[in-house]
C-alpha cells in the first residue's frame, strides 16, 4: 500500500546552503543592480571609469561592513539602531589609543585596532544581553545604546576630533590593488566569512532558526539566549571594524562620525532581501543591497541630480524592497 | 448517528449503470508544481443519482470539484457531459452548461435581501432599471422550489442563520437550469436538525431530476442520502461502490488504504517486572495551585495516556517534564537517576523528546527545509567542529522519512509544503533521530487527517514495542483508548484517577475529568 506515493531517498535533492528560492531572490537583486549600472553607464560618461569605480567601492565599504553585522541581527528578528554611534565610540577609543605617546607605529596600530574592535564588541554584547535577557525589543535597547555610545564618544574625546595617526595606518586607508581599495577587500572578506558562517555552520543554522521560530529552536535544546547575544556581538564587532576602516580612510577620529549610518546599513540589508521579521535572507543579498545604495548615490549625483533627489530615490528603493519582501513572505507562506 | 431519521430516501442502487451516464470523468490529471493533486481520477455520474465523493484531506476531491466547476483546468484526461466534451473555461461556463457548485464558504452579500442575493447573477431589468417585482417573484419561486415557503424574500441575508444561508445558496444554484448540483461539505456547519432538513430538500431536488454530487467527511450522512460513493486516495480514484452493497468501515479502509482502529502492539499489557523509566514525584508547575503536585511512573515500552479537560494542567506538566518551563518543586528521575532540568537541553541529553501541541508554533521551522527540521535537535550528529555536514544531514532526514513513510517531493522543500500529517511526521523524525527513551506527546494528531492519524498510531505503537516509553496527552478519548496501556485522568493539576486498559470507557474517563469520582489515592495533607 501507499506504493503510489513518493517516498524517501531516491529523489535527488538540489544543493543546499543556497536554496533555489534564495538564488532567485539574489538573482532579482543582482539584476536590479545590473540594470542600474547599465543605465548610469549610458546616462553618464563618467560612471564606468576606473576612477569612479574605485570611488564607489571606497564609498560603500563602511556601509557594507556595518550591514554585514546588521544582517545577523535582522536574521534573528532584531534590529540594531546603535551601529552608527557605536562606530563613533569605537573610533574615539581607537583614536585615543593610536595617539598615545611613547609607542612605535606598529604597536600603536595593533593597540588601537584591538581597542576599537573590542569597544564595538562590548557595545554589541551589551545590546544583546539587555534585549535577550529581559526579552525586550531590541529596537528600544539599541535606541538607548545609540544615545549612550554617542554620549560616551563625546565624553571620551572631550568632543574633539582626534588626528595625526601613524603614516602606515593612513596609507592603508588609501591603498589600492589594481584599482580596488584594500579597505573594500576587507569588507568583501567579511562578507564571505559571514556567508560561510550563515550557510555552512551550526551557528548560522540556528541564527536562521531563531528568526523563524524561536520557540521551536529553544525546545530543540539550543541556548537561544547565547545565540542572540552572539548576533548582537557580531554587529558590534563589525561596527568596531568599520570604525578602524573609517579612521584609516579619513585620517581622523571624530565623535560625531557615523550619524545616521545605522539607517543605511538597515537599508542595505532590507534591499538585499532579508526579511525584517527575521529568518529569511542572505548576506550575499546584503552585499548587493549595499552596492545598489552606493551605485544610486554615486550615479544620481553624476547625472546631475541633487542630493535631495538622491535621498528621495533611495527612500523609494527601500519602500519597494519592503513591498517585494511582503510578496516573498506570502510566497514562502503558501509554500 | 441520525441515520434512522433519514433512511426514507435510502435508494435501491439498482439502476443499470452505463445506460444513464450524465457526466463521465476519465483519467483526469492535475499537478501543482511537483505535487500531483489529481493523478488519475475516474468516475461516472448517473442521471438523477446522488453520488458521494469521499477521501482524506488532500485526496483530490476539492481539485476535482474545482475542475468540474470551471475554476481550474485539468492537465490531461477527458470529461464528457451528456456525451459531449465538457471543458468549462470558467465557473460561468460551467453554470451555463448546467453544473453548479455550492461551496463551503458562502458567496452571499450579507446586506442585501434574499431576493437580491438569489438574482444577483442576472438581475431582471425593465427600462434599464431593476425590476424589483420580477426579482422577488423569481426569488419566491426559487425558495418555494426547495420548500422554503416560510422565508420572506425581503429579509436581509445577514439576519439569517448558517443553515438558511446554505439553502439560499442552493436556491440560487438551482435557479438556472441545473443538471448537476455539487454540494461541497454542506453539513459542516449545520446542526443535526438543519442537516435532516437539508437532506429532505436534497431528496426533493433529486426527485426533480437534478443529479447531486455530495462531498462530506461524515460517512453516516453519505450512507443516509447517497446512492453511490466514489473514494479518493492520493489523487486517484480507488473505487466506486453502491451504498447498498457497502458499509462505512469498508469505505474507511479504502480511504486510508488499511484497516483502521486495530492495535498493533505485540503485547497487550506492560509486564509488571518491566523496569520503570520515568518516575515523577510531586512535581509542581508554576500554575499548579496545590502542594501535592503530580506523581507518576512510566515503565519501559509503556504508553501512558493523560486525559483531562482543557486547563487541567496537562500541557504545563509535560512542558515542565521537558524543562521547557521551570519546575517549582518535586523530583524527576529517569532510569533511577535524578534528573535536574535547567532547560530543554538537559531533557534532550537525558533521552527525552517532546512533540508539542502546536507544531507550527513550537515544533517546526516552517520556512526551513525538511533536512534542517529533522536535524534541529541533533545538530551535533550532523556536524563536526561547528561545520554542517549536509550529506549526513540529508541521510538523517531521508532515513527518518523512510522510517515514517513521509510523503514529500524533495528534502530541500520547506516544511510548510507538507500536509499536517506529514508535518507531524517530521516532528517525530526530529526526535527519533536522537533515539529517545521517553517521548512526551501533546495532542499528537491534532489537525491531522484520518489516514495520517492511523499511520502515526502505528508508528507510536511500534516505537513502544521497541521499548520507547511515552506520555501522551490528548483531548480525543478514542485516541487515548487506542494508544494507551493505561490512562491517567488529570483535573486541577492533579491526577484524579487511573484506568487500566480493560477498564477504558469514555464515561469513566469523563467522570474523573469532571471530578465526579473521588481520587483513588488519599490526598496528602496540604498547607
Amino acid at each position: 500500500m501507499m506504493s503510489d506515493t513518493q517516498t524517501v531517498g531516491s529523489i535527488p535533492t538540489p544543493q543546499r546552503g543556497l536554496s533555489v528560492r534564495g538564488i532567485i531572490n539574489s538573482a532579482g537583486i543582482g539584476l536590479a543592480l545590473l540594470l542600474l549600472i547599465v543605465f548610469f553607464s549610458f546616462a553618464s560618461e563618467h560612471f564606468l571609469t576606473p576612477n569612479n569605480i574605485t570611488n564607489i567601492l571606497t564609498q560603500i565599504t563602511i556601509n557594507l561592513i556595518l550591514a554585514v553585522g546588521m544582517t545577523f541581527v535582522i536574521l534573528i528578528g532584531g534590529i540594531d539602531l546603535s551601529v552608527g554611534s557605536v562606530m563613533a565610540f569605537a573610533a574615539v577609543v581607537a583614536g585615543k589609543a593610536i595617539t598615545l605617546p611613547g609607542l612605535g607605529p606598529a604597536e600603536l596600530i595593533l593597540l588601537a585596532t584591538t581597542a576599537g574592535v573590542l569597544a564595538g564588541l562590548a557595545c554589541g554584547m551589551l545590546n544583546g544581553f539587555l534585549s535577550a535577557y529581559w526579552s525586550l525589543p531590541s529596537f528600544i535597547i539599541t535606541l538607548g545604546m545609540l544615545n549612550i555610545a554617542r554620549g560616551a564618544a563625546l565624553q571620551v574625546s572631550d568632543a574633539q576630533t582626534i588626528y595625526s595617526f601613524p603614516r602606515a595606518f593612513e596609507n592603508f586607508g588609501s591603498l589600492l590593488i589594481s584599482g580596488v581599495p584594500v579597505v573594500f577587500l576587507v569588507a568583501l572578506v567579511l562578507v564571505l566569512l559571514a556567508w560561510f558562517v550563515l550557510t555552512r555552520t551550526v551557528f548560522g543554522r540556528i541564527i536562521y532558526g531563531i528568526g523563524s521560530n524561536e520557540e521551536a529552536v529553544r525546545l530543540a535544546g539550543h541556548n537561544v539566549f547565547a545565540y542572540k547575544v552572539a548576533a548582537f556581538s557580531i554587529c558590534g564587532l563589525t561596527a568596531g571594524i568599520a570604525a578602524i576602516i573609517y579612521m584609516a580612510r579619513l585620517n581622523i577620529s571624530s565623535p560625531i562620525a557615523g550619524i545616521g549610518f545605522e539607517l543605511n546599513a538597515i537599508a542595505a540589508v532590507i534591499i538585499g532581501g532579508t526579511s525584517l521579521s527575521g529568518g529569511r535572507g542572505s548576506v550575499i543579498g546584503t552585499l548587493l543591497g549595499a552596492f545598489i545604495i552606493g551605485v544610486l548615490a554615486n550615479g544620481l549625483i553624476l547625472i546631475g541630480l541633487s542630493d535631495f533627489m538622491r535621498q528621495m530615490i533611495t527612500g523609494v528603493v527601500i519602500v519597494v524592497a519592503v513591498i517585494l519582501d511582503h510578496y516573498r513572505a506570502k510566497l514562502a507562506g503558501n509554500g | 448517528m441520525h441515520a434512522d431519521t433519514l433512511t426514507a430516501s435510502k435508494p435501491s442502487a439498482s439502476e443499470p449503470a452505463q445506460a444513464q451516464a450524465l457526466l463521465t470523468v476519465d483519467d483526469v490529471h492535475r499537478a501543482f508544481g511537483g505535487v500531483k493533486a489529481l493523478d488519475g481520477a475516474h468516475f461516472t455520474l448517473l442521471r438523477g443519482e446522488s453520488h458521494a465523493l469521499v477521501g482524506e484531506n488532500g485526496a483530490g476531491k476539492s481539485t476535482l470539484i474545482k475542475i468540474l466547476s470551471g475554476a481550474l483546468a485539468r492537465d490531461t484526461g477527458t470529461i464528457t457531459l451528456e456525451g459531449a466534451p465538457y471543458t468549462p473555461a470558467n465557473p460561468h461556463d460551467a453554470k451555463a452548461l448546467g453544473v453548479q457548485v455550492v461551496h463551503q464558504e458562502f458567496n452571499l452579500l450579507n446586506d442585501l435581501s434574499v431576493a437580491e442575493n438569489i438574482s444577483i447573477e442576472s438581475l431582471p431589468r425593465r427600462f434599464g432599471l431593476l425590476d424589483k417585482g420580477e426579482m422577488e417573484r423569481r426569488a419566491r419561486q426559487a425558495l418555494d422550489a426547495i420548500g422554503l415557503t416560510e422565508l420572506a424574500v425581503t429579509t436581509p441575508v445577514g439576519r439569517l442563520g448558517i443553515a438558511h444561508k446554505q439553502l439560499i445558496e442552493i436556491a440560487r444554484a438551482l435557479q438556472s437550469d441545473s443538471k448537476v448540483l455539487i454540494l461541497d461539505e454542506p453539513t459542516a456547519t449545520l446542526t443535526e436538525r438543519e442537516t435532516s432538513r437539508l437532506f429532505e430538500i436534497i431528496n426533493d431536488i433529486k426527485a426533480k431530476g437534478v443529479t447531486i454530487v455530495f462531498v462530506s467527511h461524515h460517512l453516516d450522512e453519505v450512507f443516509a442520502i447517497c446512492d453511490r460513493v466514489t473514494i479518493f486516495r492520493n489523487g486517484r480514484t480507488v473505487t466506486t461502490e453502491n451504498i447498498a452493497d457497502s458499509n462505512p468501515s469498508q469505505v474507511v479502509q479504502h480511504m486510508v488504504g488499511r484497516s483502521f482502529g486495530e492495535r498493533s502492539r505485540d503485547r497487550e499489557t506492560v509486564e509488571a517486572e518491566d523496569p520503570v523509566v520515568l518516575r515523577v514525584d510531586r512535581v509542581r508547575t508554576s500554575v499548579c495551585p496545590h502542594e501535592e503536585g503530580v506523581s507518576l511512573a512510566v515503565k519501559r515500552g509503556e504508553i501512558v495516556g493523560i486525559a483531562g479537560l482543557v486547563g487541567a494542567g496537562r500541557t504545563e506538566f509535560l512542558r515542565a517534564l521537558f524543562g521547557a518551563d521551570p519546575l517549582v518543586s518535586g523530583e524527576i528521575s529517569l532510569h533511577g537517576e535524578p534528573l535536574a532540568l535547567g532547560g530543554p537541553a538537559d531533557a534532550i541529553v537525558a533521552g527525552i523528546g517532546f512533540v508539542t501541541e502546536d507544531r507550527k508554533e513550537e515544533g517546526l521551522i516552517l520556512s526551513m527545509d525538511l533536512s534542517a527540521n529533522t536535524s534541529m535537535a541533533s545538530l551535533d550528529a550532523v556536524s563536526s567542529a561547528g561545520l554542517l555536514n549536509f550529506d549526513a544531514e540529508r541521510k538523517m532526514a531521508g532515513d527518518g522519512g523512510a522510517r515514517l513513510d513521509l510523503k514529500y517531493s524533495a528534502l530541500s522543500d520547506p516544511a510548510s509544503s507538507l500536509s499536517g500529517g506529514n508535518q507531524q511526521k517530521v516532528v517525530l523524525a526530529k526526535w527519533l533521530a536522537r533515539n529517545p527513551q521517553l517521548l512526551l506527546l501533546d495532542e499528537p494528531t491534532r489537525g491531522v487527517d484520518v489516514g495520517a492519524k492511523a499511520e502515526i498510531y502505528t508508528i507510536l505503537e511500534s516505537l513502544a514495542n521497541q521499548g520507547v516509553s511515552m506520555l501522551v496527552v490528548s483531548s480525543e478519548l478514542p485516541e487515548l483508548m487506542t494508544l494507551a496501556d493505561r490512562i491517567l485522568v488529570m483535573a486541577d493539576h492533579a491526577i484524579q484517577g487511573e484506568l487500566a486498559r480493560k477498564d477504558f470507557s469514555q464515561a469513566k474517563i469523563l467522570a474523573l475529568a469532571y471530578g465526579q469520582a473521588a481520587p483513588d489515592t488519599p490526598a496528602s495533607e496540604s498547607a
